[in-house]
């Protein structure tokens, strides 16, 4: 479909393989007769011959930090793991600035994190949450890799806050809002301005723009918008209070939300209990009172096996 | 122009245009899906048209291609959204306004090539700090990492397309040609 893109691919499958240094006089000559054969070709290679030689330049970092730092990546963990103990020594879900100003962030089961960025924008990591970012004067882009964050973005018009959740891209100006990933599945949630959502693979599929209230559920090609609640919103942000609610949720997925929080986890068995419905706010990391309270208000049988929690009808 | 001239004055002259060139295009025309496949061709035009006489304004020449170009499709395309034509009168105003990238100094240079490599997905990114910082080989980034040696050609190929187009005023990330395109470079 795009002529273009496929002649990139191509030009920079040739670049490459030279790059890899197994590079005989048959594979010169193979590339030239294929730059001969159109101007496209020609072009599409200069053009990334020219970036990737300009790209040596980075060879003057060696020695920095950014060479001999393993990965960006690792710095977040290390960021997050003295977060994590921060939270334990705090003994709750308190705010918590990460010490370290690295690219990535992340947060192990039961963590819950504050990352300011350099624009002014404001990121709340739920649990088991890992993001990316890179912001500077020109662009501002974030990757949620995993888990669950909440965002209120700096308003600045002129550089769009976009953020890559798997399937989708959520682009921004200034404004609340709340991205969860779930396997192949993104939830967007908003709270405040607008936000639009484009499918990563699709060229020509239509954008969805959200506003206040509303909740979309992105999976695959398809993108599900409920109607519009700001309650519903609301209730997807009560992680930031430490809490969960329900209301007319299966025991099924109150288990599910349960344990994305705790390292001890619960098991339901049965189809029975599976299916019971239950409504309230919980504390996200007090499953035991929650075991309780299915035992004494349902009657269900809840078994503790230290590791994990069998609740059956 | 000699072949040689030629590719060092598109490299010179014209890619520095690309991001002015790209706000043009998408400034005045609605489908993004087109804009690679019209710079491309606005490329290839400009560069067969030096072929014969170097032109002596490249940033004029390219404009000029461009403004054709979208003309050309203009004629083909069945509805023609009136605010392009507008636009497209207007042109000559636009090209004056337009920089090109030309005279980043090595520090800016950098500093945008660190840009540029922090967009790159991580195991991507690894790859050319491995290659481009540390100056290992592509064997010797493929044993560093544990991964195949086609992996690490595959993960160059795909950071090359994204630092080019980040290096060029883009947003520095790639789509793929086609779902389903032949041994993809890219992910």
């Amino acid at each position: 479909m795009n002529a273009a893109l496929a002649i990139e691919e191509k030009a920079a499958a040739w670049l490459a393989r030279q790059d890899s240094g197994e590079w005989s006089p048959a594979d010169q000559a193979a590339l030239d007769a294929w730059i001969e054969e159109d101007m496209a070709n020609r072009v599409a290679f200069l053009r990334l011959q020219s970036a990737w030689s300009r790209a040596d330049r980075l060879a003057a970092l060696r020695g920095s930090n950014y060479g001999a730092r393993p990965s960006r990546l690792l710095v977040g963990r290390i960021a997050a793991a003295v977060a994590a103990v921060a939270v334990a020594m705090g003994g709750g879900l308190g705010v918590i600035k990460l010490v370290q100003p690295g690219h990535a962030y992340s947060t192990e089961i039961g963590g819950h994190a504050t990352v300011p960025l350099r624009d002014g924008t404001r990121v709340e990591l739920n649990t088991d949450t890992q993001l990316r970012t890179s912001i500077s004067a020109d662009h501002r882009t974030v990757w949620l890799d995993r888990g669950e964050a909440y965002f209120e973005v700096a308003h600045d018009p002129a550089h769009p806050f976009v953020v890559y959740a798997g399937p989708r891209r959520i682009t921004v100006l200034g404004t609340k809002f709340l991205v969860r990933r779930e396997g192949e599945g993104v939830e967007v949630a908003v709270v405040e301005g607008r936000v639009r959502v484009d499918p990563m693979r699709q060229e020509h599929a239509k954008p969805a723009v959200l506003t206040r209230g509303d909740l979309a559920l992105a999976k695959g090609e398809a993108t599900l918008l409920a109607p519009p609640s700001i309650q519903k919103v609301e209730t997807a942000l009560s992680w930031r209070e430490g809490m969960l609610v329900f209301d007319h949720s299966t025991l099924a997925d109150a288990v599910g939300e349960f344990n994305r929080y705790n390292r001890k986890k619960l098991v339901v068995e049965g189809d029975a209990a599976s299916k019971v419905r239950i409504g309230g706010s919980f504390e996200a990391e007090n499953i035991d009172a929650f075991a309780r309270l299915l035992q004494q208000a349902f009657g269900l049988n809840v078994e503790d096996h230290g590791e994990e929690i069998v609740i059956s009808g | 122009m000699d072949p040689r001239a030629l590719d060092e004055w598109f490299v010179s002259e014209v890619l520095p245009l690309e991001a002015a060139l790209m706000r043009f295009l998408r400034r005045n025309w609605r489908t993004e899906a087109d804009i690679v496949d019209l710079r491309q061709e606005i490329y290839a035009r400009v560069c067969e048209a030096a072929r014969n006489a170097q032109p002596a304004h490249a940033k004029a020449f390219v404009f000029t291609a461009a403004r054709n170009l979208l003309i050309d499709r203009m004629r083909h395309a069945r509805v023609v959204p009136l605010e392009v034509a507008v636009d497209l009168d207007g042109w000559a105003v636009t090209v004056d306004e337009v920089t090109p990238d030309r005279h980043l100094t090595a520090r800016d240079e950098l500093r945008r090539l660190q840009a540029g490599l922090d967009q790159l997905p991580a195991r991507c990114r690894e790859v050319v700090v491995l290659r481009k910082i540390e100056g290992l080989s592509q064997r010797e980034v493929a044993a560093r990492m544990g991964i195949r040696e086609d992996t690490v050609e595959r993960q160059t190929a795909h950071g090359m397309r994204a630092l080019a187009d980040f290096m060029l005023g883009g947003a520095g990330r790639i789509r793929r040609a086609a779902s389903g395109s032949k041994r993809g470079v890219g992910q």
